[in-house]
């Protein structure tokens, strides 16, 4: 990076941060601090909503996930939109009508108290032990391919993110979000726009996506019925949708970006935006990485994209040889694409079918090479990082880029970071102070400068959390796999506390408090004696929440039950 | 001091005010079309290229 780059990097960030502490300093009301202005349109609470959900590691890891896996992960994102349509007709309307600042109070209103708490403790558990890892999983790829201090990249970005969430709280964070996506958008574009010109001459894109499409690269969308299959269309919708729902529909850090608004028309269409273009966007993303694949194909590259990493281990002739043959791998591979191109012009259907062949081949050859640079890696070290695609695009970017564009792609990077930590401490500060603070402090709920100065506080130490937790994973990195664990265990539960809320009316508080108490132990005891993908126990929790809330409802004693309905 | 504002009362009457669009049905109607048309174009694409 030159000092062009540099001045579009710390320009771009410090200025966006900058100028959204600098429009909200004057926030006093605890309406717009914790739901955003009354007169934010839906343009906005859209970019927020999309700028909530796309982290750094969406902008650095699905490129590679394209690079290395091809684009079928696009089917994951293949319930969003249907999701999205329920949240617009269930979810947004009654959070409106009840005119909560938080999911979970929603849950008191429609429950009790304990069931609140209940839903609030396991948000706060989750997104909290969660809070270090959307600042330390960026900031351990950028300080290491860029040879920057892990410690100082994580202070910078974590006090950058406090400095104006703090300030502003939600009102902040969609200004904010809207130029952080509107930048985001402009250097994903530059970076695919380099990326379609330095393709090889006479390649263009079509015939990219020929060579891309040929190696196992483009298959978008797969109808297989094999559950053995990790991404299908059955698994992207299903999977997807429940998982979407739980996403946008529970958490408070996505509740928030649509709550407020000038009316419910501007939440309702910010998040048809995001129905309607997140699949063509994550579409684009994981093809820039297919495209990327083949570009690679036609430039040198490293066997290991972690160069530095690699360099750490590379002290003996073994990995000198690894990079010798795949260097050689990388020609043959380059000769047989060049020879399936021709065959395929020249309209010969036998010999386009022996070149295809003789190209996938070689592609195999060099794959398996970059597999023994992997292992050779993990020989060396046993708790090396071996994963290496994360790495392609950021790798891509800083050796292809012009200088200036690298600055804003980096800059890129960090407003990814900036925006999903941002919606997160709001989040978490304002379920603090509503769901909590404000519960056992019920006389201060009129002050509403005292909660808005409660609340402030409460975001502030929120994100001292994180950036405490962002520097200790450095010594603990087998924790962030505990934290996405712990993740699905909790959020399962959590969903089937608000389906049951909405489409189960009969069941009330107690009913569905303790069924969910008994669900979640139901789902500890099962990770702990089975062996299954942690992302079932997602399912699992929502459903036996659900199946727990009506028979529970059934063996309640009549007093109870009638208790309850008078309360409703 | 002031309280948080009343609920919103014209939560579930108010009109999406798009063009080409009267209801939120219709409009809900139309993104699930995308969705399915997205679903097309995407099988067509793959069987373009694979």
């Amino acid at each position: 990076m030159n000092v062009a780059d540099w001045i579009v990097l710390l320009g771009t960030l410090v200025g966006i941060a900058a100028y959204g502490a600098w429009r909200t300093r004057h926030i006093r009301s605890l309406n717009t601090y914790l739901r955003g202005s009354t007169s934010t349109g839906w343009g906005t609470i859209g970019l927020s909503v999309m700028a909530t959900q796309a982290s750094a590691i969406t902008f650095l890891s699905i490129p590679g996930q394209g690079f290395e896996s091809g684009i079928g992960f696009v089917q994951n994102y293949f319930g969003l939109p249907l999701a999205l349509i329920i949240v617009c007709a269930v979810f947004l309307p009654m959070y409106r009508r009840l005119n909560v600042y938080t999911a979970y109070e929603f849950l008191g209103q429609r429950f009790d108290e304990k069931t609140r708490l209940l839903g609030a403790g396991l948000f706060l558990l989750q997104r909290g032990l969660a809070a270090g890892v959307t600042i330390y999983a960026p900031a351990i790829i950028m300080s290491t391919v860029l040879g920057w201090r892990l410690d100082l990249v994580i202070v910078f970005t974590g006090l950058l993110v406090i400095v104006y969430t703090v300030t502003g709280g939600s009102e902040a964070v969609a200004l904010t979000h809207k130029w952080q996506m509107t930048m985001i958008s402009a250097g994903m574009v530059t970076a695919l726009v380099v990326l379609l010109l330095r393709l090889p001459g006479g390649l263009g894109f079509t015939g990219a996506a020929h060579v891309a499409g040929a190696l196992g690269k483009l298959q978008a969308v797969d109808f297989s019925l094999d559950p053995s299959r990790r991404y299908t269309v059955w698994t992207g919708v299903f999977g997807g949708l429940f998982l979407s729902l739980s996403y946008f529909g529970t958490d408070q850090s996505q509740v928030q970006r649509y709550i407020g608004g000038a009316s419910i028309r501007e939440g309702r269409l910010g998040l048809m935006f995001n129905a309607v273009l997140k699949i063509p966007m994550q579409f684009v993303i994981l093809l820039s990485g297919a495209l990327l694949f083949v570009f690679y194909q036609f430039a040198p590259h490293p066997v290991f994209f972690n160069q530095a990493e690699w360099r750490r281990h590379a002290q003996d002739g073994k990995f000198a040889a690894l990079e010798a043959r795949h260097a050689s791998a990388l020609a043959q591979s380059q000769s047989a694409i060049r020879s399936w191109l021709e065959a395929r012009a020249s309209d010969d259907a036998a010999r386009e079918t022996s070149a295809r062949a003789a190209m996938v081949a070689a592609n195999d050859r060099a794959d398996a090479i970059r597999a023994e640079a992997r292992a050779a890696i993990a020989a060396a070290d046993p708790r090396a990082k071996t994963k290496d695609s994360d790495y392609v695009f950021i790798t891509f970017i800083l050796t292809e880029l012009p200088h200036g564009t690298i600055g804003l792609l980096v800059a890129v990077m960090f407003a990814a970071a900036l925006s999903s930590k941002a919606a997160e401490l709001a989040a978490l500060g304002t379920t603090t102070t509503i769901d909590l603070w404000r519960h056992f402090h019920p006389l201060t709920a009129a002050d509403e400068r005292r909660n808005v100065r409660v609340a402030r506080r409460f975001t502030g130490m929120w994100g001292l959390v994180a950036v405490a937790f962002a520097l200790l994973a450095g010594f603990a990195e087998n924790l962030i796999e505990a934290i996405n664990i712990l993740g699905s265990i909790f959020y399962g539960v959590l969903l089937g506390l608000f389906l049951v809320a909405f489409f189960v009316r009969h069941v009330g508080g107690s009913a569905v408090f303790f069924a969910a108490v008994a669900a979640e132990a139901l789902v500890i005891v099962m990770y702990f004696s089975l062996n299954i993908g942690y992302l079932w126990y997602n399912i699992i929790g929502c459903a036996a929440c659900v199946a727990f809330s009506v028979a529970m409802q059934a063996i309640l004693p009549p007093r109870a039950r009638a208790d309850e309905v008078r309360a409703r | 001091m002031t309280l948080a504002p009343g609920p919103d009362e014209r939560a579930d009457s108010e009109r999406p005010d798009v063009p080409g669009f009267r209801t939120w049905r219709g409009l809900y109607l139309f993104v699930f079309g995308w969705f399915m048309l997205v679903l097309a174009l995407l099988t067509v694409f793959t069987a373009m290229f694979s």
